[in-house]
């Protein structure tokens, strides 16, 4: 029987027979495959608008969902190729059993082909759908915490077709090679007998876990102590690395050398309830500790990504009440202002517009020793403030507030920008005229709102698609584990556990499983909250209060969508071990 | 003495709707004896699973009454079933029924475990059990580290360890090869003779069933016949065997 014997619809009605049977698989596959394609096409999209170029503010929006799409890119593929790759290391056994039924390699690997091709073009049809229904809505939202007025509405530039249409491509080109790779690979018989065992404990397993603790503890004591934001900045990415190796250890290793210690209490050990689920723990961690352990990192990028992208947006004023003690400061560059005329020049100017223009001398927001700061009063060694008529300068800059119409400011600091002020220059003999350079809140709000409603908005596609991996991972678990539970629960009761029993010592082994990685995530965030604090001081944020409020927010709404998954996983899970 | 008697046991499966019935036992009585070896054989479809699942507590019949040492299933209230199981029944099945998550140890040690067995008391049991069924050296294994044989020993230390009034065994030699069979036999029988234990098997092999004592034939949910050893060799109780399967079975029974 040669492949070409078999017509083309037998493939077709195998490929999509197997997608049906194994819905509860791969339904929630397509749903990835849906959010993550949906999304990345919107981010793409952003970083082409034009629309999003026209509102103010916009072009440094565009310019960061630019720098996103390309690690979006990399973590959109890496997803969709993981989720592959487990979904086909599980039917190894079936593909055994196709060639013990006289399908060739090469049949089977072209119903595996077309399997892939169903599942992701279903995935990316539903995710465009999804895209194009949403995306205007979306493009509002991101205006909105833009604080910008839409102009014009949103159209995805082709280029973002082509660009998730590459994407769907390029995973469907790499998973399937890797497929194929697995089928052609093992033999009928070896794939028949690759039934899921736990591996042999290896004697590694202390030093690895004890390894693990002490890079965990390098890691949490840099994240806690570190003092410097610009050092913060510069160690963070070797923390988020060695945090991510830390918990792959531990949860590999040093879970099963807690449980091992736990086994060998023999006292512990041998009483019912202990014994039951300290050896499923055992079973389980040996088998799923590295998914675990991915569920907890996913979780923690969660985290820190919206937790950093909301402290940032949400700790706008205070960053800008940091930058703009007062509305606005003109200075010269490269020559140093005469503060007296350009006190009376800017002043003139702003009379004209109907705009006051004057400075309270307490506004400087810089520390002050003792007392407030008088005229003349030495600000930090070697500066010192003056007093102008009306403003304040401080080292050859003028601050000053306006009052008057936001319009009336506005015109009045278009029109300061041009104004320009003669000076002797030495070295061409002959006075030039310079311009001010003149910067205010408002413009400075805009472009802020701009830029961190951006990030906000690009953290939050990023938390979701973290979120749909995570949530998507934990129900494969459930499934999985499922299956292998429901023969566990038959035998214990037919060796005489009763039912209430094995729910209990189940329930409880599901339970650690499922809130070890939350648990673990959160103590992650508890020490990157600091680091992050740090970090945002980068961006002149220094209100830890509020990064605290935004991480615990933030972990508070993480940990019950966590719970509402873990409730209805759960489900599916006791559905299967009671049928 | 009578273990295990049965008395008039009927089963019969309803659909949901209750409109096709199906009898799976129609009539069943029969005693076993303290100390016997009895095998219990039937083509498949015949009844003798039910049968066993019954017997096990496992199931209940429709009608008939099975009592254990005098006491009465219907009188053991649903929440001690598992109890009364666990402590006056030992199971052996087809497919063994260990737990990959337990070493053999763990696996034989888990009746006594879930009643709450001191650790020395369990460790003093372990050891006789484990030599007896030379699996000793094995104990420290995983389920998938041993061979069917192996495991299917282990499984019979676990329904002898808990020393039950009375060990069922389902189709023990169904999952094994012959020279593994004949070695779990030979331990079945040695712990019938020497240990004194009660056996009830249920089997489709007759070479399994000439290990016995004695043997009932099922057939279509009734018990038409049954064979004593009596002063028979393994040999000639297993001709006899045949003759009686090949003389009952209506022509074209499967029984081999």
């Amino acid at each position: 029987m040669g492949v070409r014997t078999l017509g083309k619809g037998f493939y077709c009605k195998l490929a999509w027979g197997n997608i049906r049977r194994s819905r509860e698989v791969y339904l929630p596959y397509l749903i990835a495959c849906a959010i993550i394609g949906g999304i990345y096409f919107l981010v793409c999209g952003f970083a082409m608008s034009k629309e999003l170029q026209a509102v103010p503010g916009g072009e440094s929006a565009r310019a960061l969902f630019q720098m996103g799409v390309m690690v979006f890119t990399v973590f959109a593929a890496g997803f969709l190729l993981s989720i592959n790759r487990f979904l086909v290391k599980r039917r190894k056994r079936e593909f055994g059993l196709y060639g013990v039924l006289g399908l060739s390699k090469a049949h089977v690997g072209r119903i595996l082909l077309l399997e892939n091709a169903i599942v992701l073009l279903g995935g990316l049809a539903f995710g465009l759908a999804f895209a194009l229904v949403f995306g205007k809505l979306l493009f509002l939202l991101l205006l909105k915490l833009m604080h910008a007025l839409p102009q014009n509405a949103f159209a995805p530039a082709p280029v973002a077709y082509l660009a998730t249409a590459a994407l769907f491509l390029g995973v469907y080109f790499i998973s399937s090679l890797y497929n194929l790779a697995q089928v052609h690979l093992a033999n009928p018989i070896q794939l028949m007998q690759c039934e899921k065992r736990g591996e042999k404990d290896s004697k590694l397993v202390v030093p690895m876990a004890l390894l693990g603790a002490g890079m965990l503890g390098v890691a949490y004591y840099f994240a806690w102590t570190v003092e410097n934001s610009g050092t913060a900045m510069g160690i963070f990415f070797i923390l988020v690395l060695l945090v991510i190796l830390a918990t792959n250890l531990l949860f590999t290793s040093g879970s099963i050398a807690v449980l091992r210690t736990l086994r060998a209490n023999r006292r512990f050990y041998y009483k019912p309830k202990n014994f039951v689920s300290v050896s499923g723990m055992f079973h389980r961690m040996r088998q799923n500790a590295a998914s675990l352990a991915t569920i907890c990192i996913l979780s923690t990028m969660f985290l820190v990504t919206l937790a950093g992208t909301l402290s940032l947006y949400l700790g706008q004023e205070k960053t800008l009440a940091m930058y703009y003690p007062y509305d606005a400061y003109a200075s010269g560059y490269p020559i140093v202002l005469d503060p007296a005329a350009a006190d009376a020049a800017l002043s003139a100017l702003a009379e004209q517009h109907g705009v006051v223009m004057h400075a309270e001398e307490d506004g400087l927001n810089y520390d002050v020793a003792e007392g407030a700061p008088n005229p003349n009063a030495t600000v930090y060694p070697g500066s010192k403030l003056h007093l102008q008529a009306h403003s304040i300068e401080l080292d050859g800059v003028l601050y000053f507030d306006l009052e008057g119409t936001e319009e009336a400011c506005q015109a009045f600091l278009e029109q300061a920008r041009e104004l320009t002020m003669a000076v002797e220059d030495a070295e061409m003999g002959r006075e030039v005229n310079y311009g001010y350079g003149i910067s205010d809140i408002w413009s400075a709000r805009q472009y802020n709102y701009a830029t961190y409603g951006g990030l906000l908005f690009l953290g939050t596609f990023f938390a979701v698609l973290f979120l749909a991996v995570t949530v998507l991972m934990i129900y494969f678990k459930q499934i999985t584990e499922g299956y292998e539970d429901k023969e566990r629960f038959s035998i214990l009761q037919q060796v005489g556990m009763d039912e209430a029993q094995v729910k209990a010592a189940i329930n409880a082994q599901v339970l650690w499983v499922f809130f070890l990685p939350l648990a673990t995530a959160l103590l992650h965030m508890v020490f990157a909250s600091r680091i992050l604090t740090r970090m945002l001081q980068a961006f002149m944020l220094y209100d830890w209060v509020l990064v605290l409020c935004c991480a615990i927010g933030v972990c508070a709404a993480f940990a019950l969508i966590y719970f509402i998954a873990y409730r209805m996983t759960a489900r599916a899970y006791f559905k299967i071990v009671k049928r | 003495m009578e273990l295990l008697k049965i008395q008039n046991v009927k089963k019969v499966y309803t659909t949901k709707l209750g409109l096709v019935q199906c009898v799976a036992l129609k009539n069943v009585s029969f005693t076993v004896l303290e100390g016997e070896f009895v095998a219990i054989m039937g083509a498949s479809g015949s009844g003798k699973t039910t049968l066993l699942n019954i017997i096990a507590s496992l199931d209940k019949p429709t009608s008939g009454d099975v009592s254990l040492n005098g006491r009465s299933f219907a009188s053991v209230p649903d929440g001690e079933l598992s109890k009364f199981r666990r402590d006056n029944l030992g199971f052996v099945f087809q497919d063994f029924n260990l737990l990959d998550t337990f070493t053999l140890k763990d696996n034989i040690l888990l009746p006594l475990v879930l009643s709450q067995t001191p650790v020395k008391q369990m460790e003093s049991r372990l050891a006789p059990v484990a030599q007896m069924l030379g699996i000793d050296a094995l104990l420290g294994k995983y389920p998938y580290e041993v061979s069917g044989g192996e495991k299917q020993r282990a499984a019979v230390a676990r329904a002898v360890i808990t020393d039950p009034q009375l060990i069922l065994a389902d189709e023990p030699t169904g999952a094994l090869d012959s020279k593994a069979s004949v070695n779990l036999l030979q331990n079945f029988r040695a712990l019938n003779q020497q240990a004194g234990k009660t056996i009830l098997m249920v089997t489709h092999s007759s070479m399994a069933a000439s290990y016995a004592t004695r043997v009932l034939f099922i057939r279509d949910g009734e018990i038409f016949a049954q064979l004593y050893r009596g002063e028979d060799d393994n040999r000639a109780f297993f001709d006899r065997i045949v003759a009686n399967l090949s003389v009952l079975s209506d022509g074209g029974a499967d029984i081999g």
